[in-house]
């Protein structure tokens, strides 16, 4: 159904979303559905209302010997347009509700694979990994200037923390967006579903240099990944990216694999 | 001084010219001088959007008509050549300018003319008052919020600029001025002082406002009487008085943050960030209905005058004013969607923020009601009353899509949000257009043209929605606001072009607005005479002369019916004037009571 | 109704109770009188010796003004309350203590300025003029106290390292407390200003007005302390 009036739409030529930015992310269709859902909604509210606006423009403009209706209301229209509104709008809160808690309620998060640190700070993103050992602020732990590289199809934990002012990390194609606080660190997740290269701007006003913030997600294949991981921590880990089980606490990236990292001991439960 | 005011009503008593332009306890003159004040400020904040939207079509290229400066000019100490040099507007600059633009629209344009002007020109006069509660506070409300506007525009001038950290002044940009990568740390303070000393003024104002219309009412005007813009200007005070205040304790604690090195808002001495916005969206939504509220009043008793029908469900329009107003204090989380805040805060404010969404729909459909069966009158006020109802469907509507939590993710911070506010904010203008071209005859005693007035509105209402709907497109393309350069990133390359062309509207939109200064100042001297009810309308104000003298009637007068009555079958026009005593016979059987 | 409207037949009236809201019929126009708005000459409402209506303009206008305080407070307090609640210790380490039982007692001292401004309202309007001023001497003298109490514990506290610059704790006892003071400052100088037209028999039995706007500020201001006194220092 849904689908069959976005083609409409399309075909007319008259659908807005199809600017959206490609989706490229496992809740980017989601927010994308609500998206039209309520697209349409509205969009049949401002015709009915256009509709009716210049019907009457047309149909009542003031001629010689005609008088004007006089009536003050209609309690059942107007218990009509009362009600319906409630009960729409009410939909629209619970059919939102859904999606928003799956993406921001942290009680809700998908098991992270990979763990990346994002630090906001005029106006420059910094991306840290854990290394091998899964644990930030450890001696392995990496820094990347303004690009991240994560696996696709797998999910990321990320953890934003802002260090100066109020950033907002965002993400278009991933429909991610979170305002990071200094002193602060808001976990947030994603799950790319395409490689490629995503611009990632501030998107919430930090000072002069506000505009130019950006750095880039880097969605890479499984392959690609693991080559990537190890080129980045060269030594003898047999890195990998976890596949089985992993514990629920933060997780790195990089599967330890209790390898001869003597940091070990403490992440293994 | 009040018995004095009282005693000369009726004559219209000699004053010199000072007392009577510039310290006058009318009411009438009072509200003349908050609108010419607005108007002044719409101007200033017409061109700081201008330069805005310059830097957005074309990045970093001169503003135009910077050929006439030299070299030397611009090798100078000059403050402009400071600010911008070779008149390319700078990040900071830019960033002051989005900031002072959205300030004095918000609050030395809407609020000052909707409710300092047409509020302290209708209130009385509308409920059959001769004068305020208290005239002298009224005055000193007026100077009072002068040093606010002569402060804000004074801080353009400061070491480092005025405010730059948005309208919303999030901390610790605005609250720490290292942050803001200027130097000297004036621009937000005086920012800060500024809204302080308007809120007192608009403290005095609501404190008369609802004084007024509490006590002061013509024997006869019931409060289900009055008109609905009086019913918005009493429920927009009742919300000033309670919503400012928390403004200025958070204001406070911003200055005393920049200045005396309290950590209120910074994290480094353990304050919290999210106070502050929490603070500001609970004064910032209430404020946003502050605005809408007297656009609504306004829009309804023209499109009732111009559709000689009574406004469809009055009751209903008043009940769902005052849900808007019980609803704007539980709403304001949706500002913070994405702020950090709890989300499931998030949730519960969804479900207020849609619950308000409904008396908006109620009114809207009202208003259609109002116009099915009416004998339209097109005239100026008239088409921009339609104006704001259209455009304010669409701002409505637009919000939906921000109340529901998992698209605000995506478009919250975005030209959406920038279409939106612009869809209901710059809406409201419309609604000041309207009631301008509505009561100009009574506040001037003159007429305005008609021609020019409809081709003023026909420009302004197509390059409107020319520059702003667009604006829905980027917002979806993912074009963040308060962004200097949208050349700077790759996804927004293929906007550019879109921006380019917003630009070119946004500057006919804005010479457009000559039309409406030619007609406007041409009518004050020129005008034809206006008779004491030229529209032919009901309300009280329309019983006085135009415009009214000192003590607006000359009789006192008695109200014995609505706002309302047009087209009754009572009597043989089609309207029927609140102060109109019928006959019981001439009412016939169809009385009831 | 014209013959041609006969197609919109939906939106006739359904229900006519609206308008029999809106049209009263026959004469005399049946109108309750409006509340206050036909005090006589004193239309404009600023005149103290106002007798009347339930409201007169000036009691109303403090009224609505004291919502908007209540307001500021309200600000302050819910901001302090979101610092108090996210520290378990408070005062924080190293901070000093605040003076509770010196100020307890300063608190007597305030509430007692209560009493005293109700007996000189009472005073007044059984016509005792000079009764009205003693009762105001003393209140006025109570508020000072107050104040002179505060700034010298302020004075101590300082000298004690607590600075508007010590953390949260500092900032939100400065602000919220010193906001008070201010506040009871007002006070003392539109109390100081009625004793000195009492002094000058301004005020009558009959119009007493003056002085019981200036009582209902006091009491307010009176009234706030008890509550800040209570966050700030007891919980
Ligand atoms: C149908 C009713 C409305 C709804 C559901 C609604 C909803 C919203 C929401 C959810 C936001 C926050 C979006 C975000 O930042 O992510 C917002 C922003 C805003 N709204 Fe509305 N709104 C409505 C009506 C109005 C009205 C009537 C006005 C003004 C007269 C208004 C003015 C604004 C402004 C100025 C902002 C932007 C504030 C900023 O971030 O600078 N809205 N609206
Ligand atoms: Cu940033
Ligand atoms: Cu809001």
């Amino acid at each position: 159904m849904l689908e069959q009036l976005i083609e409409l739409m399309n075909r007319l030529n008259v659908n807005m979303l199809n600017w959206l930015p490609e989706a490229a992310s496992t809740y980017a269709p989601a927010i994308d559905e609500v998206f039209y859902i309520i697209y349409i909604i509205t969009g049949l509210a401002f015709l009915l209302v256009t509709v009716v606006m210049f019907w009457c423009l047309l149909r009542f403009k003031a001629r010689p010997g005609r008088r004007a209706r006089y009536s003050h209301g209609n309690v059942a229209l107007e218990l009509i347009w009362t009600i319906v509104p409630t009960i729409v709008f009410l939909g629209i809160f619970f059919y939102s509700q859904s999606t928003w808690s799956i993406i921001k309620y942290p009680s809700e998060f998908p098991e992270s694979s990979v763990q990346v640190r994002v630090v906001a700070k005029q106006f420059a993103w910094e991306f840290h990994y854990p290394g091998p050992d899964g644990e930030f602020d450890t001696e392995d732990d990496k820094m990347f200037d303004g690009d991240m590289v994560v696996p696709v199809n797998q999910v990321v934990g990320l953890t934003l923390r802002g260090s100066d002012v109020i950033h907002s990390f965002f993400v278009p194609e991933f429909r991610l967006k979170q305002d990071i606080l200094p002193r602060r660190d808001i976990p947030a997740w994603f799950n790319a579903t395409k490689t490629g290269r995503f611009e990632t701007p501030c998107a919430e006003l930090c000072g002069p240099g506000h505009s130019g913030m950006k750095g880039w997600v880097n969605v890479y294949s499984d392959a690609e990944y693991q080559a990537w991981v190890a080129e980045q921590w060269p030594a003898p880990v047999d890195t990998g990216v976890e596949e089985m089980g992993q514990e629920d606490m933060p997780q790195g990236g990089v599967d330890p694999m209790d390898q001869e990292d003597s940091g070990q001991a403490d992440t293994a439960q | 001084m009040s018995e004095s005011s009282a005693a000369t009503h009726a004559g219209h008593h000699r004053e010199g010219f000072v007392k009577h332009y510039f310290f006058s306890l009318d009411h009438k003159m009072i509200g003349r001088q908050f609108l010419f004040t607005g108007l002044f400020m719409l101007v200033i904040g017409g061109l700081l959007a201008m330069m805005v939207r310059w830097q957005l079509g074309y990045p970093e290229e001169p503003l135009p008509f910077m050929g006439g400066f030299s070299e030397d000019f611009w090798d100078g100490e000059s403050w402009w050549a400071q600010t911008a040099p070779f008149g390319i507007v700078t990040s900071e600059f830019y960033n002051t300018l989005f900031t002072m633009h959205a300030t004095i629209m918000i609050f030395f344009v809407v609020m000052p003319i909707m409710i300092g002007g047409f509020g302290n020109f209708l209130v009385p006069i509308c409920i059959g008052a001769k004068d305020m509660a208290f005239p002298t506070l009224n005055m000193l409300s007026y100077w009072t919020f002068v040093p606010g506007v002569l402060l804000m525009l004074l801080s353009f001038f400061v070491p480092g600029g005025a405010a730059g950290g948005g309208w919303t002044s999030y901390a610790p940009l605005a609250a720490v001025p290292d942050y803001a990568g200027v130097e000297g740390h004036w621009g937000v303070t005086l920012w800060c002082i500024s809204l302080f000393i308007i809120g007192f003024s608009s403290l005095m104002g609501s404190i008369n406002y609802i004084t007024t219309i509490i006590n002061m009412r013509a024997p006869g005007m019931r409060l289900f009487r009055m008109p609905l813009t009086i019913w918005s200007l009493f429920i927009v005070a009742i919300l000033l008085l309670l919503a400012l205040p928390v403004l200025t304790s958070a204001l406070a604690m911003m200055v005393f943050d920049r200045l005396f090195g309290t950590n209120f808002f910074i994290p480094d001495g353990g304050g919290e960030p999210l106070l502050w916005q929490h603070l500001f969206w609970f004064f910032g939504h209430p404020e946003v209905y502050v605005l809408v509220l007297p656009a609504m009043g306004v829009t309804s008793d023209v499109l009732s005058t111009f559709a000689r029908k009574p406004i469809f469900g009055y009751r209903a329009m008043v009940y769902s004013m005052c849900a808007i107003a019980f609803l704007s204090w539980v709403v304001w989380g949706h500002h913070m969607f994405q702020s950090g805040m709890d989300p499931v805060l998030g949730t519960a404010f969804t479900l207020t923020t849609m619950l308000i969404a409904v008396p908006s729909a109620i009114k809207t459909f009202n208003w259609l009601g109002t116009l099915w069966g009416s004998s339209i009158r097109f005239t100026t006020a008239m088409w921009f009353a339609l104006g704001f109802v259209s455009l304010f469907t669409i701002g409505g509507l637009s919000g939906i899509f921000m109340a529901s939590t998992p698209v605000d993710i995506f478009i919250h911070d975005t030209y959406y949000i920038v279409a939106h506010i612009h869809y209901v904010v710059a809406g409201i203008i419309f609604g000041i257009f309207a009631g301008l071209y509505f009561w100009f005859p009574k506040m001037f005693g003159r007429m305005m043209s008609e021609t020019l007035g409809k081709l003023h509105f026909l420009l302004t209402f197509v390059f409107f929605n020319l520059t702003f709907f667009p604006m829905h497109f980027l917002g979806v393309g993912g074009h963040m606001r308060r962004i200097y350069n949208p050349e700077q990133y790759e996804f927004l390359q293929p906007w550019q072009e879109m921006n380019t062309f917003i630009t070119m509207m946004a500057l006919c939109l804005g010479a457009s607005q000559i039309f409406f200064a030619i007609n406007f100042i041409g009518s004050l001297i020129w005008g034809r005479r206006a008779e004491d009810n030229p529209w032919e309308a009901n309300t009280l104000e329309w019983d006085a002369p135009s415009p009214p003298p000192h003590g607006n009637f000359l009789e006192d007068p008695v109200v014995y019916r609505g706002a309302y009555e047009y087209s009754s079958p009572e009597v043989e026009e089609d309207w029927l004037p609140q102060s109109v005593y019928l006959e019981p016979a001439v009412a016939g059987e169809e009385g009831h009571d | 109704m014209a013959e041609d409207m006969s197609a919109t037949v939906t939106l006739e009236p359904a229900l006519e109770e609206v308008e029999s809201e809106v049209r009263p019929q026959g004469p005399p126009p049946f109108f309750p009188e409006p509340p206050g708005g036909s005090g006589g000459d004193d239309r404009f409402g600023d005149d103290d010796d106002h007798a009347g209506p339930p409201l007169s303009n000036a009691y109303l206008g403090l009224l609505i003004f004291l919502g908007a305080e209540t307001m500021f407070f309200a600000g302050l307090i819910g901001s302090f309350l979101v610092f108090r609640v996210a520290h378990e210790v408070w005062p924080p380490a190293m901070l000093p203590r605040l003076p509770v039982g010196v100020t307890g007692v300063n608190t007597l001292i305030l509430l007692a300025s209560a009493l005293t401004m109700r007996r000189a309202k009472i005073a007044i309007r059984s016509g005792g003029q000079r009764e009205l001023v003693r009762m105001l001497l003393v209140t006025a003298g109570l508020g000072i106290t107050f104040l002179l109490v505060q700034g010298y514990e302020w004075l101590r506290l300082l000298q004690y390292g607590l600075t508007l610059a010590s953390g949260v704790y500092g900032a939100t006892f400065y602000v919220l407390v010193g906001c008070h003071a201010v506040h009871v400052l007002g006070a003392v100088i539109w109390l100081v200003s009625v004793l000195w037209w009492a002094a000058r028999r301004r005020y009558t039995a009959r119009g007493s007005a003056g002085v019981a706007l200036c009582a209902m500020y006091w009491y307010y201001v009176v009234a706030l302390w008890p509550i800040l006194y209570g966050l700030v220092y007891l919980y």
